[in-house]
C-alpha cells in the first residue's frame, strides 16, 4: 500500500479516469436514504442558468416563465418522437435475454405464456408421488374458492342491484380518522404541523338516483389480446392428389335456379352420380333382339318366295288364257276370211296397224311392268302430279315443288333469329306452342299461287273505303213531297188525289174523241144541273 | 525473396473457387493441423470426462413398464333413446344415470338393472350437456336451442332458464364448490351462471371458435376450455381472464379429461391427446395411435384412459406411459346401418369399475373389465421408444 502510494506520488495525474470497483461501493454505501428525496428546481429567483429539460426537473409544476426556453413539463407539446414497439432488452436471473417479453407484450405479470422449445418436448413421468402432481392440499382449495366466491359474489350483486330498484338510503359507516405524519424530505411536507389528523368520510349515495352514465353506446370492440406463439410444427403442405381427392365441385340444384343461370347440361348433372353407377344390361336382351332378327328375315323370306310362286302360277295361268283367246281369235278370223276374202292389200295394212297398236301396247305394258318392278311408288307419283289440274292440286294441299333434290335441308331451319329461352315459357306449362305454324303453310301449292287480297283497293280509295261502297248513287238527298218510297203503301190499290185542275176531265174527253160534244155536254150538263 | 513472389503469383492466374469449395478446404486444413501432432496432445479434462460419460448415459435412459389393466368388455347394451345418445352424467350416489339425446329427451336409467325410470322433456332441440349436482337435488342441461336449464329432481321439473347464449350450447360443468356453472357453446365464449339468481356473472371469451368442452375444478385454474380453434385455455375464474393458452394441438379439441387423482388433465384431438400438467398447462406427453376425430375421453383412479371417436372405435391407454393395451370398436344394434357408428360421450361411473359410452346407434354401452384376463392372457406388447426429439 505504501509503495502504492509513493507511487501515485511520483508519477504524473492519469489523463483516464479509471473505474475502480471498491469506489463504486463506497458511493453506493453513501447515497442510501430512507426516504427518497426528490431533485427540486431551484427557488425563485436563484434559477439563473437552470434549464429543465427532463420531467423531473420541473419538480411538481410546470414550465417557468422566466426561463426563455422551450419547456415540455409533463412531457406536454413535445413534438412526437419517432413510435417505435420496440422493447427493451431484458435479463432474467440468469443472464439469459428475456425473449419471450415480445410474446407476454400486453398480458399481465401473473399470466403464463408457453413459448420455449422446452414446452414442446415431451417428459417422461418417473415419480407418481410427486408433489408438483399432486392436487393442492384442502386448505388451499377452501381458500381458493372463498376468493373466487367473494369475487364472484361482488360481481353478481352489482349486476343484480342494477336490475333492482332502490331502496332507502344505506347508512354510511361512521366516519374514520387517519393520524398522518409527513416526512421531512417527502413531497407532502408542509412547514408547519409535523402531524396532521385526516376524517375520512365516504361519499353518500343518493338511492333514487338514476345510473349516471349511459351504457347503451355502441362501439367497436378493442384488440383482442395478443395471440399465443403456436407450439407446433406448421400444417403439411398438401400434395396435388391429394387436394384433387378433396375438390367438391360446386352444388347445381335440379330443382331451383333463382337467378336463372343458364348452366350446360354436362355440369348440370355432374353431381348426378352417373360415374358412380356401372349398369349392367343382361345379355339376354341381345340374344332376344338377334332372334327377332333372325324370325323377321326368315318370314320375309318365306313370304317373298311365296309370292314369286303365286305371281309365277299366274302368269302361267295368263299365258295360257292368252294363248286360248289367240286360237279363239284366229280361229274366229280364220273363219271370217274362210268367207269372204278381201283384197291382200287392205288386209295387209289393217294387219299391221292392228300389229302396231298391239306392239305399242305390249311395250306400254312392259314398260309399266318394269317400272312397277323397279321403283314401285315412283308409277303413283309420275301418275299423281302430272296428271292433276291445278284446283285439285290446291285442294289437296300438295307441295309447289317436288319434294327431294340434291341437298335436302328443311326450310324451316334457316332463317330462324329465336333466341336462348326458345322453347321454354318462362314456366307456363299450360300453354301448348310447340307448333307456331303449319307445317307445310310455306310449301304448298296454295301459298305460291296469287290470290288478290279483299281489301285490295285500299291504296287507291284509303280507309273509307267502306263508306264509299256503301253509298247509294242513285238515291236523291231530297225526296218529292209525298213520294215517299220508304213509307209503306199498304195493300190497298193506289189512292188517287182530288182532282183540281179537270185533268182528269180532259183526259176522258180525249178518250172519247167524240164529233157531237154538246149532246154529251147537255146530257152532261143536264146530269150536272 | 519477398518480392520476387508477389511478382510470379501476379502472373499467374487466379483460379476461382466456390464458397462451399473453399470452407472445406480450410476446415480441412485446420483438422490436419492438429491430428498430424498426436504426439503432442492436450490433457483430458477428468470433471468433463464424468459429465460426458454421465450425458451418454442418460441418452438412454430406463422406460418403467407400462401398468397391466385388465380388458374392458362389454356387457350390457340399452337401448331406448329415439336419436343420438349424446352426453351422460352419474348420479353421486351411483343409482342411476342421465342421458341426454338427439331426440330432445333426457333420460334417468337405473344403473344396477339397466331400466328406464324417467323421461324428461322440455328441450326444443338436441340435447347436448347433462350434469347431475353433487351438492342439490338438481339435474342441468344444455341444448341446441340455445338453453340451459335447471331441473329439480324432487319435482321432476324445470325450475331455472338460464338464458344468454346466442347460439348452440354445447358443454356444462359444475364447480364443485362455489354454486355456479359454467356453460360454453358456439357462440365462442364461456359463461359463468350463479346458479340462485340465474345471472350471467362471467363472459369468458377470447375463443375464436365453437367451444366444444368445458371442465371446472376446485384447484387454480377452475376452468378449462377446448375449442375448434384449436387452443385450450386455463381461466382464472376470479378475474375472469385466460389465465393461460395451449396452443399445442394441430386440430380441434373436442374433449377434456381430468385426472380424478393428480393434478393433470388431458386434451384429445384428432391428430393425438396430450397430457398436461396444473397449474400452468406445462406439457407431459403424447398419447397417440387414435387417428380419427374424438368426441370423447374419461379417466380413471387406476389410471385408464379411454377415448371415444366419431368413427365408433375405443381406446384404452395406461395414463402414465400412454400405453394403448386394448382397441374395441362395438358392433352396432340390429337395425342401425354400420356407418352409424360413432361415439358421443364416455364416463366411468362412481366406483370407476363401469364405463358407459353414449353412442350415434342410439344405444348405451355399457363396458366392465374382464375378471378373467390375467397379465398372461392378455400381456404388454410395448416397444419403449428411443428417446428422440420429436417433432411438433
Amino acid at each position: 500500500m505504501s509503495v502504492a502510494a509513493g507511487l501515485r506520488q511520483i508519477l504524473p495525474e492519469p489523463t483516464q479516469q479509471s473505474f475502480d470497483e471498491d469506489v463504486s461501493v463506497t458511493h453506493k454505501e453513501r447515497t442510501s436514504a430512507l426516504v427518497a428525496t426528490r431533485k427540486e428546481p431551484p427557488p425563485y429567483g436563484a434559477r439563473a442558468g437552470y434549464v429543465p429539460r427532463t420531467v423531473a426537473d420541473f419538480g411538481d409544476g410546470g414550465a417557468f416563465p422566466e426561463i426563455h426556453v422551450a419547456q415540455f413539463p409533463l412531457g406536454m407539446g413535445k413534438p412526437k418522437s419517432k413510435k417505435s414497439n420496440a422493447l427493451a432488452v431484458h435479463l432474467d436471473q440468469d443472464g439469459n435475454v428475456k425473449y419471450d417479453a415480445l410474446v407476454k407484450q400486453g398480458h399481465g405479470d401473473s399470466r403464463i405464456v408457453h413459448s420455449k422449445f422446452s414446452d414442446l418436448v415431451p417428459k417422461e413421468i418417473l415419480d407418481e408421488s410427486d408433489s408438483s402432481l399432486q392436487k393442492p392440499d384442502q386448505e388451499k382449495l377452501d381458500e381458493n374458492t372463498q376468493r373466487t366466491r367473494d369475487a364472484l359474489e361482488k360481481i353478481c350483486n352489482d349486476k343484480i342491484s342494477a336490475s333492482m330498484p332502490g331502496q332507502c338510503a344505506k347508512k354510511q359507516a361512521p366516519a374514520q380518522y387517519i393520524r398522518y405524519t409527513p416526512s421531512e424530505q417527502g413531497q407532502g411536507y408542509a412547514g408547519g404541523a409535523k402531524q396532521r389528523i385526516i376524517r375520512m368520510v365516504e361519499v353518500q349515495v343518493d338511492p333514487m338516483e338514476p345510473p349516471r352514465f349511459r351504457t347503451n353506446k355502441k362501439i367497436p370492440r378493442g384488440p383482442p389480446s395478443p395471440p399465443a406463439p403456436v407450439m407446433h410444427s406448421p400444417t403439411r403442405k398438401i400434395t396435388q392428389k391429394e387436394q384433387l381427392e378433396w375438390r367438391i365441385p360446386p352444388a347445381i340444384s335440379n330443382w331451383k335456379n333463382p337467378k336463372g343461370y343458364t348452366i350446360p347440361l354436362d355440369k348440370r348433372l355432374a353431381a348426378d352420380g352417373r360415374g358412380l353407377q356401372s349398369t349392367h344390361i343382361n345379355e339376354n336382351f341381345a340374344k332376344l333382339s338377334e332372334a327377332l332378327y333372325i324370325a323377321d328375315r326368315k318370314a320375309r323370306e318365306a313370304v317373298e318366295m311365296r309370292s314369286q310362286v303365286e305371281k309365277k302360277i299366274a302368269n302361267k295361268e295368263k299365258e295360257g288364257k292368252e294363248t286360248e283367246l289367240r286360237e279363239l281369235a284366229k280361229a274366229a278370223r280364220a273363219k271370217r276370211s274362210g268367207l269372204a276374202k278381201s283384197p291382200k292389200k287392205e288386209d295387209d295394212e289393217e294387219v299391221r296397224e292392228r300389229d302396231e297398236i298391239r306392239k305399242q301396247r305390249h311395250e306400254q305394258r312392259k314398260r309399266e311392268h318394269n317400272i312397277a318392278r323397279a321403283a314401285p311408288g315412283k308409277q303413283k307419283e309420275l301418275r299423281s302430279l302430272e296428271d292433276r289440274d291445278i284446283s285439285e292440286q290446291v285442294a289437296l294441299g300438295l307441295p309447289a315443288k317436288k319434294s327431294g333434290g340434291d341437298a335436302l335441308f328443311d326450310q324451316r331451319l334457316f332463317g330462324t333469329s329465336k333466341g336462348m329461352d326458345t322453347g321454354f315459357d318462362h314456366g307456363n306449362d299450360e300453354a301448348y306452342n310447340i307448333y307456331d305454324k303449319p307445317w307445310r303453310s310455306e310449301t304448298t301449292l296454295s301459298n305460291h299461287l296469287y290470290r288478290p287480297p279483299k281489301n285490295r283497293d285500299l291504296d287507291t280509295y284509303g280507309d273509307d273505303i267502306e263508306e264509299i261502297a256503301k253509298q247509294k248513287r242513285f238515291v236523291p238527298d231530297k225526296g218529292f213531297d209525298g213520294a215517299d218510297p220508304s213509307a209503306p203503301r199498304g195493300s190497298g190499290p193506289v189512292q188517287f188525289e182530288q182532282d183540281i185542275f179537270g185533268v182528269d176531265e180532259l183526259l176522258a174527253d180525249v178518250k172519247r174523241g167524240s164529233k157531237r160534244g154538246t149532246d154529251r155536254e147537255d146530257k152532261d150538263s143536264k146530269r150536272r144541273r | 525473396m519477398i518480392f520476387r513472389m508477389s511478382a510470379e503469383v501476379e502472373q499467374m492466374p487466379v483460379t476461382k473457387h466456390g464458397v462451399h469449395t473453399l470452407c472445406f478446404r480450410s476446415l480441412k486444413r485446420t483438422h490436419d493441423t492438429f491430428i498430424s501432432d498426436h504426439g503432442c496432445m492436450p490433457e483430458a479434462d477428468k470433471d468433463k470426462q464424468e459429465e460426458k460419460m454421465k450425458i451418454a448415459q442418460r441418452k438412454a435412459p430406463v422406460m418403467p413398464k407400462p401398468k397391466w389393466h385388465a380388458p374392458w368388455k362389454l356387457y350390457r347394451v340399452i337401448s331406448g333413446h329415439i336419436g343420438w345418445v349424446r352426453c351422460v352424467d352419474f348420479e353421486p350416489g351411483n343409482e342411476w344415470f342421465v342421458t341426454g339425446s338427439n331426440d330432445r329427451c333426457i333420460k334417468i336409467w337405473d344403473s344396477a338393472s339397466g331400466k328406464l325410470k324417467l323421461t324428461l322433456t322440455g328441450h326444443i332441440s338436441e340435447v347436448r350437456g347433462v350434469k347431475v349436482s353433487t351438492r342439490h337435488p338438481y339435474i342441468f342441461s344444455c341444448g341446441q336451442d340455445h338453453t340451459v336449464k335447471c331441473w329439480d329432481m324432487e319435482y321432476n321439473r324445470v325450475i331455472r332458464h338460464y338464458h344468454g347464449h346466442l347460439s348452440s350450447v354445447y358443454g356444462l360443468d359444475l364447480h364443485p364448490t362455489i354454486d355456479v356453472l359454467v356453460s360454453v357453446g358456439r357462440d365462442a365464449c364461456g359463461r359463468v351462471w350463479d346458479m340462485r339468481t340465474k345471472a350471467n356473472v362471467m363472459t369468458l371469451t377470447g375463443h375464436t371458435n365453437t367451444v366444444a368442452a368445458v371442465r371446472c375444478q376446485a384447484a387454480e385454474p377452475q376452468v378449462i376450455t377446448s375449442s375448434h380453434d384449436t387452443t385450450v385455455r386455463l381461466w382464472d375464474l376470479a378475474a375472469g381472464k385466460t389465465h393461460c393458452t395451449l396452443t399445442n394441438h394441430k386440430k380441434s379439441v373436442r374433449a377434456l379429461a381430468l385426472h380424478p387423482k393428480q393434478y393433470t388433465f388431458a386434451s384429445a384431438a384428432p391428430d393425438n391427446i396430450k397430457q398436461w400438467k396444473f397449474p400452468d398447462g406445462n406439457f407431459i406427453q403424447n398419447v397417440s395411435g387414435h387417428n380419427s376425430i374424438l368426441n370423447a375421453l374419461a379417466i380413471n383412479s387406476d389410471g385408464v384412459m379411454v377415448s371415444g371417436a366419431d368413427n365408433g372405435t375405443m381406446q384404452w391407454f395406461d395414463w402414465r406411459t400412454g400405453y394403448n393395451f386394448q382397441r374395441y370398436q362395438a358392433p352396432v344394434q340390429p337395425g342401425s346401418l354400420d356407418s352409424e357408428s360413432g361415439i358421443f360421450a364416455l364416463a366411468f361411473d362412481k366406483s370407476e369399475s363401469r364405463l358407459i359410452s353414449c353412442e350415434g346407434d342410439k344405444t348405451i354401452k355399457l363396458y366392465k373389465e374382464d375378471a378373467e384376463a390375467t397379465e398372461e392372457t392378455n400381456p404388454i406388447l410395448w416397444k419403449p421408444e428411443v428417446a428422440r426429439r420429436k417433432r411438433f
